[in-house]
């Protein structure tokens, strides 16, 4: 089991403040007390440091966890100084974030709790009513933009029991003159509490009539920053708001 | 063609080109849908759409045109020089940068009327700061470059923001206003910044006499009996009102207050005063002729406004600019 353990994002903060029990952590990311981190209320009181080659070194950890801090090159270089690197791996859908949840916690020594997570996520996904007709939801962040198939959004909206009323791929401006001649059946509005954005599409009389005319589902930030456990918060939260 | 056709003539251009921005669209409508639903007829998603998303749109890059339009040439008239614009004296980034501070303080979301009136006060500032220049020195070239120097600290100001940025949020936010585009504005929008325009546009009407006793020279000009300080504080004042106005619906977009005088200016006889009406509605069409040429372009995501301006008005002012140079030895 890794003693000593420094996590260089926020992504990775996650996992190590679920997982490692905080005697163990050195220092997480400058991150992971920001209101878009999810475990922000364990992070407080932990160490907190830049990524950087000299902070991370000085600490002497036996593991570094990290997604993307540190840069491209972090992993080969730490490994050069001997130093094992855990990498946080790519989720696209739900049966990524069960398999990485169970990589993380057996690289932190955590097997036990990793399949009780994966336990935790499958009970809750099942007890969701996603049977019969699907509701078109649309997706919007205060950014105004919204998300097609091909994103974690959207398969996050497909495990709620919901259609997705954006059908073109990625990522999109808020489709406007479409939401003039269709509306959808509910909203799934991304309510980033941090930020106030005076500019954007989602302040626009239609998008803003979305909002409260149709059932909304908030979703936090923190639930959907970096795709992992807590993503089925999100669900739960757009299936509650089903109409 | 006489001072009078033109403005007719721009007038008759500007309102073709903003029905045939209300054509262009992410749905497609026909010309008979599009004009029905104008007059409140037809289809309530027609109308949704021409009036709330089309419209709103084609007038604001209108009104952001012509209020730079119409800066540009009382600047210049002011300075008698005719590389002075809102973009190139720094007005616009310094605009910019006022409502990037309220962003980045979180106060925007405060009152509607929080980036208006940074945006203003950073045009304001910078105005002040060119027309103390001007008051120091006789040299065109100094003038000009005290204006670059205020544009570069205030992109200067606004990298340090986004090097300081919280979130990526953020981040794209001060993009935007750094680039400029008039994309998904609302009537919502264009109402908050009218007052502040139209008191900017008509300060700068009702003095507009003074800018043709200017090209005189400043002592004669005093001497047929202008009072210069009050002038010059009028133009500064009303330059930055309509400045920071048009800035806080569409972020920085330059150049569009040097092409359009300069357009303009042989068919006024070059008299300033009579250049600012025909300037404000060239460079209002010119907005709106490129906000419909961004739109058409086949990119996959869709340029911005400002861009585009940029990309046409940076080459016009170096031309410009030579032109001078060979006129003057």
């Amino acid at each position: 089991m890794p003693m000593r353990v420094v996590s260089l994002d926020y992504c990775a903060d996650q996992y190590v403040l679920k997982m490692v029990d905080p005697a163990r952590i050195l220092a997480v990311s400058v991150d992971a007390t920001k209101p878009f981190s999810y475990m922000r209320e364990a992070a407080s009181g932990v160490t907190q440091v830049q990524p950087s080659a000299e902070n991370i070194l000085a600490l002497k950890p036996d593991l570094i966890v990290r997604s993307y801090g540190g840069g491209p090159n972090a992993t080969a270089f730490f490994e050069q100084a001997g130093l094992p690197v855990l990498q946080v791996g790519w989720v696209n859908d739900m049966d990524g974030v069960k398999r990485v949840t169970r990589e993380m916690a057996q690289g932190l020594g955590a097997d036990d709790l990793g399949e009780e997570m994966v336990a935790d996520i499958e009970a809750r996904l099942l007890a969701l009513h996603t049977k019969g007709e699907q509701p078109a939801a649309f997706y919007m962040t205060p950014g105004g933009v919204t998300s097609g198939p091909g994103s974690l959004v959207h398969e996050m909206l497909v495990e709620a029991g919901l259609s997705n009323f954006m059908d073109a791929p990625g990522w999109h401006d808020l489709p406007l003159e479409a939401l003039a001649r269709t509306q959808p059946d509910m909203v799934a509005f991304a309510s980033f509490n941090s930020h106030k954005t005076p500019w954007s599409s989602a302040r626009h009389p239609i998008a803003r009539s979305q909002v409260r005319e149709l059932p909304t589902a908030r979703i936090e930030g923190a639930w959907t920053a970096c795709g992992a456990w807590y993503l089925v918060d999100a669900i739960e939260a757009l299936s509650e708001a089903k109409p | 063609m006489t001072g009078g056709r033109l403005v007719f003539g721009l007038a008759i251009a500007s309102v073709i080109g903003i029905l045939a921005a209300c054509l262009l669209g992410s749905t497609p409508m026909s010309l008979a849908q599009v004009w029905a639903a104008l007059w409140g007829q037809g289809d309530a998603a027609d109308q949704i759409i021409i009036w709330q998303i089309r419209l709103p749109r084609a007038l604001a890059a209108f009104v952001v045109g012509a209020a730079l339009g119409v800066s540009g040439a009382a600047l210049q008239g002011l300075l008698r020089n005719p590389l002075a614009e809102p973009g190139v004296l720094g007005v616009s980034a310094s605009a910019a940068l006022g409502a990037t501070l309220v962003i980045y303080y979180g106060l925007a979301g405060l009152m509607p009327w929080v980036v208006p009136i940074a945006a203003i006060i950073g045009a304001l500032l910078a105005t002040a700061v060119i027309a103390l220049a001007a008051l120091q020195t006789r040299s065109v070239v100094t003038l000009i470059l005290v204006g670059v120097g205020l544009s570069s600290f205030a992109g200067a100001l606004m990298s340090l923001l986004m090097n300081f940025a919280p979130n990526p949020f953020s981040l794209s936010d001060m993009i935007n206003w750094m680039l400029g585009s008039v994309a998904n504005r609302s009537f919502d929008d264009l109402a908050i910044a009218a007052p502040f325009m139209l008191a900017g546009l008509g300060l700068l009407f009702v003095t507009r006499r003074g800018l043709s006793a200017l090209t005189l020279g400043e002592e004669a000009a005093s001497g047929i009996g202008l009072d210069l300080s009050r002038q010059r504080i009028f133009v500064v004042l009303g330059a930055g009102l309509a400045t920071g106005a048009a800035v806080s619906i569409a972020g920085a977009i330059g150049f569009v207050g040097i092409v359009a005088p300069h357009i303009v200016r042989p068919f006024v006889g070059h008299d300033p005063a009579r250049s600012l009406l025909p300037s404000g509605l060239l460079g209002g069409l010119l907005l709106v002729v490129a906000d419909i040429v961004v739109r058409l372009l086949p990119t996959a995501f869709e340029l911005k406004l400002g861009v585009v301006a940029a990309l046409i008005g940076a080459p016009a002012f170096v031309w410009i600019a030579m032109q001078r140079r060979a006129e003057h030895g």
